[in-house]
């Protein structure tokens, strides 16, 4: 678009014509592999509308456009406009009496057909049937002048002649041809390309039928703007699966949809879609909430075809309660809110809706009355001969300037977003010879919405609305039809529309639904009922939306991988059902490729836990390779390109938006490579460095925001002998990812030495198309495996405190160190062979064995610790660097009862099942158990478990051998990691510890303790494990005073009282803002009234923001409740703060509270959206 | 409201409306000489607005 976003005038064409001129080469319309360029569409249009004029199509005259889906589409509406004519669009599946009124209402002479086109057009009006004429064809000579868009004649058509004429339903029982000149398209498509931020790169959906208005909005303004017009038919938007897979391989990024449609797909399936507009009826909040998630723009737009399209727009953004706003008056537009005299109404009161401007049309075609009746002269603006357009629709300004819709003022009704007259419907009904009165209702319906219910009289009148199909669309047709004797009527004589509405209620035929035999159908039986249908699905108020809803809902519940067309031709239950048995199950959701980068939950947890801990780097990943031999530095260098090259999650960077994480990828480019000569050293000097600089390399925090997620060092030792080392940010690596990393790395350094390219395979997926999948999987399953979870851990102890050294220091300190030690060899082997005899594996004897050292170390026989689980779950996982690993917490039952075979019998079906359940991440299990938050540990989990059986990395490298370096770790995530290896056939155990709790000599007296319990318990599996004599324990008790929490060295707690009344009020707005809901006092911690960590992120965020200074993250955590925040905001703005107090009363007797309303109830865990329902207790 | 007076009234491009009798009529907009019930102001300009397109068109084209 040009820079000033003024479009080339004076119509809509020419607009389009400027931009190919421009773009020539660019795709303006696509449809998965047809593809139609700018001066293709041009050259194809300028050749029909040549061919129009020589029917003698010209300004004012109507053309019929009656064409399939296809892009040729978008160049007849071209064609049409270019001629100088108003297109009129005709659907070819619609009703065909409906085809021939509009028809003869237009006086159309001439209709750009298909063949379906012409079929549909033939049937509605026979021998009074107008000339057909075809789209030109891609291949079609342009004839004696082959005109380029250089040389296209200009558009004849004036600002006020016709574009096109929409019809919509009119309240006489034929519809209405709203007119609709250039001038107002012109408007249109200015003020949204503007709002809507579209452009030439601009993807955009165009899913809307070109009789609906919005095919203005999805066509004709990405192409005013040289963007890409992906056009969906009519198969593909009337799946949700098939929509879905439609966007995301299309990268739409750009798009309108009605929230009937928008509803049944999922945002996170969908994260390049940026600018997601929605409209035509009123978007629910919840929607909103659901889909306006950052980096994404949610315009929520209002308006009747009357004024072009819209009226209204505006950006919503999450949270939203109570009815979501319809925006300001678009660019251009004006709108009145005016009693029903046309006074204004004072600033914020309710009134109807008027829209003055020059986006509004010129009238009704051929209805001069009701067209008076609607356009009335415009009293306010002060333009002689004005008019405005009296919408019919209540509505009110919030105080900031926005519209708010509150409803219609007479009998119009919206049915899956098409605006409807109950009396248009009626009066078509009552045209049957056997009825004698008609009336129709709209109702709200089960499944949501609403649907019409026909009253016929008299009592033999047809049950069934189906003869008015020739003349109803679709969402016209009434689901059900009521016969009464006659129609009820209230003390003035008139129509009884409650009674009438009271006995659609209790007519509904709910009975109807079979109960079903088989699995299949009795499952789909409860499907169907939910959503309000009758025996045949659409003679009993099904319809396409309905049929997308039980399409999706089946592919959720049933996991069975059904398609819309399966409920179209089976139409009852047990057919639909039989077919749906014959469909594949769904074992997995469909991998879509391509994706954008998009973050899994993993991902988040550690973004969230490198704010908390912006100064460790505890998740960093360390690789040294020693090479022996020469090395082409620069084929090294081109081979760290290439894998950064292939692998793009090694480019991304996780940025934030008001606390809320999302990733963007860089563009390829260099990698670093710093070389570091240590070539001079002696041999015991160099190696003290190398030992010094890799630990450095590892353990300096990778900056995820603004640096590449990983570093790379050479360093020389020697001519022919050098270190590479590799630091990896653990959110894009994980151990399966090293072998990867060498692979490819191996190879391109291989090709790169020889002068040619690698010839990797390509990747079959993409880290992002992980997260997708993942997204989609979690959505499938997370309810079930959440719940397996919360059972799974019922009554598990959250906390594990080992005996230690040192008080814990109030804040997590990361720190690392490692103690190693290899299990005697009668150890060994007796772990293997007791595993051997149970079917079990080491690992299961080993767990085991820890759960029995945990129970001799703390006393206790249950404990939860972490252990981890990988996720490539799909094959084209395989080859991808990335974060696959899940943390999940594993519940031990170590007691003396039972004998060790069972234990590690236990314990191997543990391992089984923690695996089984990965749809519910960590922080959705911590959350639902409604564990306390402390800075000082991590949650839930605070030892872990890590069995490494992965084989010794190879990198091999052409000339050079090459043997990997222990680097050691830059620091401990937990208070303790227990690391189990087996090399060379002995098993190693290393403990990964914090040197702040514990000194070294406890912890090599608890791997000895660990070794002698493994090695006695396995000789002697089958008696009570209590009854098996072990060697003298030999870590000590815990040192006087360790086991409790240290005082804070920096920050001291805050007076009792310290906070201002403001300070309080703003946390508490802000509290409100993030977690959509009210009703908590300034006592309530932050976790137990539906906050988790990334709420406490986002919450964080916003007041920096609006105190306009830095806080730490971890202070939000040790000051969970709005009193004792305010009280430490306060304070510290101050200046110095006081003296340090050693405990404060205000906080332990809030942590007390909270402590006791833990144990006497639990809440429910997600908070309300409405925001108006207060405390459950 | 039913019984409440109406004039029909048109603009420079000859396009129809009706208007409130008796309130100031808005820039631009002239009594074109009927009165009456709304629908009966309705019913006649149904008579007598016979091309509806706007009065600058018709006479440009």
């Amino acid at each position: 678009m040009s820079g000033d976003g003024v479009l080339t005038g004076p119509t809509v064409v020419d607009a389009i014509i400027a931009r190919a001129r421009a773009v020539p080469g660019a795709v303006a319309v696509a449809q998965w592999d047809e593809k139609i360029t700018y001066s293709e569409l041009v050259r194809r249009a300028a050749l029909l509308a040549a061919r129009l004029r020589e029917l003698g199509v010209g300004p004012e005259t109507r053309v019929g456009i009656c064409l399939e889906r296809r892009p040729a589409l978008v160049v007849a509406v071209l064609g049409v406009l270019l001629s100088g004519g108003c297109y009129v669009p005709l659907d070819p599946a619609g009703p065909r009496l409906r085809l021939l009124d509009m028809a003869a209402d237009s006086a159309l002479d001439v209709v750009v057909c298909d063949q379906a086109g012409a079929a549909a057009v033939g049937e509605a009006m026979g021998d009074a049937a107008p000339r057909r004429i075809a789209v030109p064809e891609a291949n079609e000579p342009a004839g004696p002048d082959p005109a380029g868009p250089a040389a296209v004649p200009a558009c004849p058509a004036t600002p006020d002649n016709l574009a096109y004429v929409l019809y919509t339903s009119g309240s006489t029982g034929r519809p209405k041809g709203v007119a609709v000149t250039h001038r107002n398209v012109m408007t249109f498509v200015t003020a949204w390309a503007a709002i809507s931020g579209a452009g030439e790169t601009t993807r955009a959906l165009a899913v809307a039928s070109l009789g609906f208005d919005v095919a203005v909005l999805d066509q004709l303004v990405p192409l005013a703007v040289g963007g890409t017009v992906l056009l969906a038919d009519d198969a593909d938007r009337a799946d949700p699966a098939r929509l879905r897979r439609f966007i995301a391989e299309h990268r739409v990024d750009w798009g309108f949809l009605t929230p009937a449609v928008l509803s049944l797909l999922d945002p996170a399936a969908l994260p390049g879609w940026r600018t997601v507009m929605c409209g035509a009826e009123s978007a629910p909040a919840e929607l909103v909430n659901r889909w306006a998630t950052p980096g994404r723009r949610f315009i929520h737009a209002y308006g009747p075809t009357e004024t072009t399209v819209a009226a209204t727009a505006g950006e919503v953004t999450a949270p939203q309660a109570g009815p979501v706003p319809i925006g300001y008056p678009l660019p251009g537009y004006r709108c009145h809110v005016v009693d029903e005299r046309l006074r204004p109404v004072e600033p914020g009161a309710e009134g109807e809706l008027l829209v003055g401007g020059p986006a509004v049309a010129r009238g009704y075609i051929g209805r001069p009355a009701t067209t008076a009746a609607v356009f009335v002269p415009d009293p306010f603006s002060g333009e002689p001969g004005a008019r405005l357009y009296r919408t019919g629709d209540m509505v009110r300004y919030t105080p900031d300037g926005r519209l708010v819709f509150l409803g219609r003022r007479d009998g119009q009704v919206k049915i899956r977003g098409q605006r409807i007259e109950v009396g248009e419907v009626a009066a078509v009904l009552q045209e049957h010879p056997r009825v004698t009165q008609a009336a129709v209702e709209a109702v709200p319906r089960p499944g949501g919405g609403l649907e019409l219910v026909a009253f016929l009289t008299p009592e033999d009148a047809p049950d069934d609305a189906g003869y008015a199909a020739s003349r109803l669309t679709a969402a016209m047709l009434p689901a059900r039809v009521l016969r009464l004797p006659e129609l009820p009527v209230n003390a003035s004589g008139k129509v009884d529309r409650a009674r009438l509405r009271d006995l659609a209620a209790a007519g509904r035929p709910a009975g109807d639904v079979p109960e079903g035999t088989t699995t299949t159908e009795r499952a789909l039986a409860a499907i169907w009922r939910r959503l309000g249908v009758g025996a045949d699905f659409f003679a009993g108020g099904g319809d396409s939306i309905t049929a997308m809803r039980l399409v999706a809902a089946v592919r959720d519940e049933l996991g069975l991988d059904v398609t819309v067309d399966d409920v179209f031709a089976g139409r009852t239950l047990p057919e639909i059902a039989a077919r749906f048995d014959k469909a594949a199950r769904r074992t997995e959701p469909e991998l879509t490729r391509g994706s954008p980068p998009t973050l899994a939950p993993p991902q988040r947890r550690l973004w969230f836990l490198d704010q908390l801990a912006p100064d460790a780097a505890p998740y960093n990943i360390a690789l040294a390779r020693r090479l022996r031999g020469p090395l082409d530095r620069e084929a090294m260098r081109a081979a760290l390109r290439a894998v950064a090259d292939r692998h793009d999650v090694l480019r991304w960077r996780i940025r934030q938006t008001a606390g809320v994480p999302y990733a963007v990828c860089e563009p390829p480019s260099d990698v670093d490579l710093p070389v570091t000569d240590l070539s001079g050293y002696g041999p015991a000097e160099r190696d003290a460095r190398l030992r010094t600089l890799l630990a450095a390399g590892a353990a300096a925090p990778l900056d995820l925001a603004t640096a590449p997620p990983w570093r790379a060092w050479l360093y020389t030792l020697g001519p022919d002998e050098h270190v590479l080392a590799l630091t990896l940010h653990h959110a894009v690596f994980d151990g399966w990812s090293v072998d990867v990393l060498y692979t490819d790395l191996a190879a391109a350094y291989a090709a790169s030495a020889e002068g040619r390219t690698a010839d990797l395979p390509p990747l079959r997926a993409s880290y992002a198309d992980y997260a997708v999948w993942r997204a989609e999987r979690d959505l499938r399953d997370g309810a079930a495996d959440l719940a397996w979870w919360t059972e799974h851990l019922r009554g598990a102890p959250t906390v594990l405190d080992l005996p230690r050294d040192r008080p814990r220091p109030a804040e997590q300190t990361y720190r690392g160190a490692q103690a190693f030690l290899a299990l005697p060899a009668e150890t060994g082997a007796a772990v293997r062979a007791l595993a051997a005899d149970l079917g079990a594996t080491p690992a299961g004897v080993l767990l085991a064995g820890l759960g029995r050292l945990l129970h001799r170390l703390t006393g206790s026989a249950d404990h939860v610790i972490g252990a981890v689980v990988a996720d490539r779950r799909v094959a084209a996982f395989d080859d991808l660097v990335g974060f696959f690993i899940d943390m999940v917490p594993l519940r031990l039952r170590s007691g003396d009862e039972a004998d060790f075979a069972t234990q590690v019998r236990r314990a191997t079906r543990e391992l089984m099942d923690v695996a089984a359940h990965p749809a519910a991440p960590l922080e959705r299990v911590v959350e639902e158990l409604g564990i306390a938050r402390d800075p000082s540990r991590a949650p839930l989990t605070q030892v872990m478990f890590n069995v490494l059986n992965l084989t010794e990395p190879r990198l091999d490298l052409p000339g050079l051998r090459g043997e990997e370096i222990d680097v050691d770790k830059p620091g401990s995530p937990f208070d303790l990691t227990v690391y189990v290896m087996e090399r060379g056939g002995a098993f190693e155990i290393e403990f990964l510890y914090n040197p702040d709790l514990f000194d070294a000599a406890r912890v090599d007296a608890m791997l000895a303790d660990y070794a002698n319990v493994v090695g006695a318990l396995a000789a002697n599996p089958d008696v009570a494990a209590g009854a098996v004599a072990l060697p003298e324990r030999l870590s000590p008790e815990a040192a006087p005073g360790a086991m409790r929490v240290a005082e804070p060295a920096v920050a001291p707690l805050p007076p009792v009282g310290a906070g201002t009344a403001a300070t309080e009020e703003l946390i508490a707005a802000i509290w409100r803002e993030v977690l959509e809901r009210d009703g908590f006092g300034p006592d309530d911690n932050f976790f137990d009234i539906g906050g988790n960590s990334l709420a406490l992120a986002a919450v964080h965020a916003r007041l920096c923001v609006r105190l306009g200074r830095e806080l730490r993250m971890v202070d939000l955590f040790r000051y969970p409740n709005i009193r004792t925040l305010a009280a430490h905001l306060d304070t510290r703005a101050d200046g110095p703060a006081g003296p340090t107090e050693a405990v404060n009363p205000e906080i332990a007797r809030a942590a007390s509270r909270a402590e006791a309303r833990r144990n006497r109830t639990r809440r429910p865990r997600r908070p309300s959206t409405t925001g108006q329902e207060n405390d459950h207790e | 409201m039913t019984d409440e007076q109406y004039v029909v009234v048109r603009n420079d491009e000859e396009q129809y409306s009706i208007w409130p009798a008796g309130r100031t009529l808005p820039a631009g907009w002239h009594d074109a000489g009927f009165g009456g019930a709304r629908q009966d102001c309705l019913d006649h300009i149904e008579t007598v607005w016979t091309d509806m397109r706007p009065l600058s068109l018709r006479q440009g084209g």
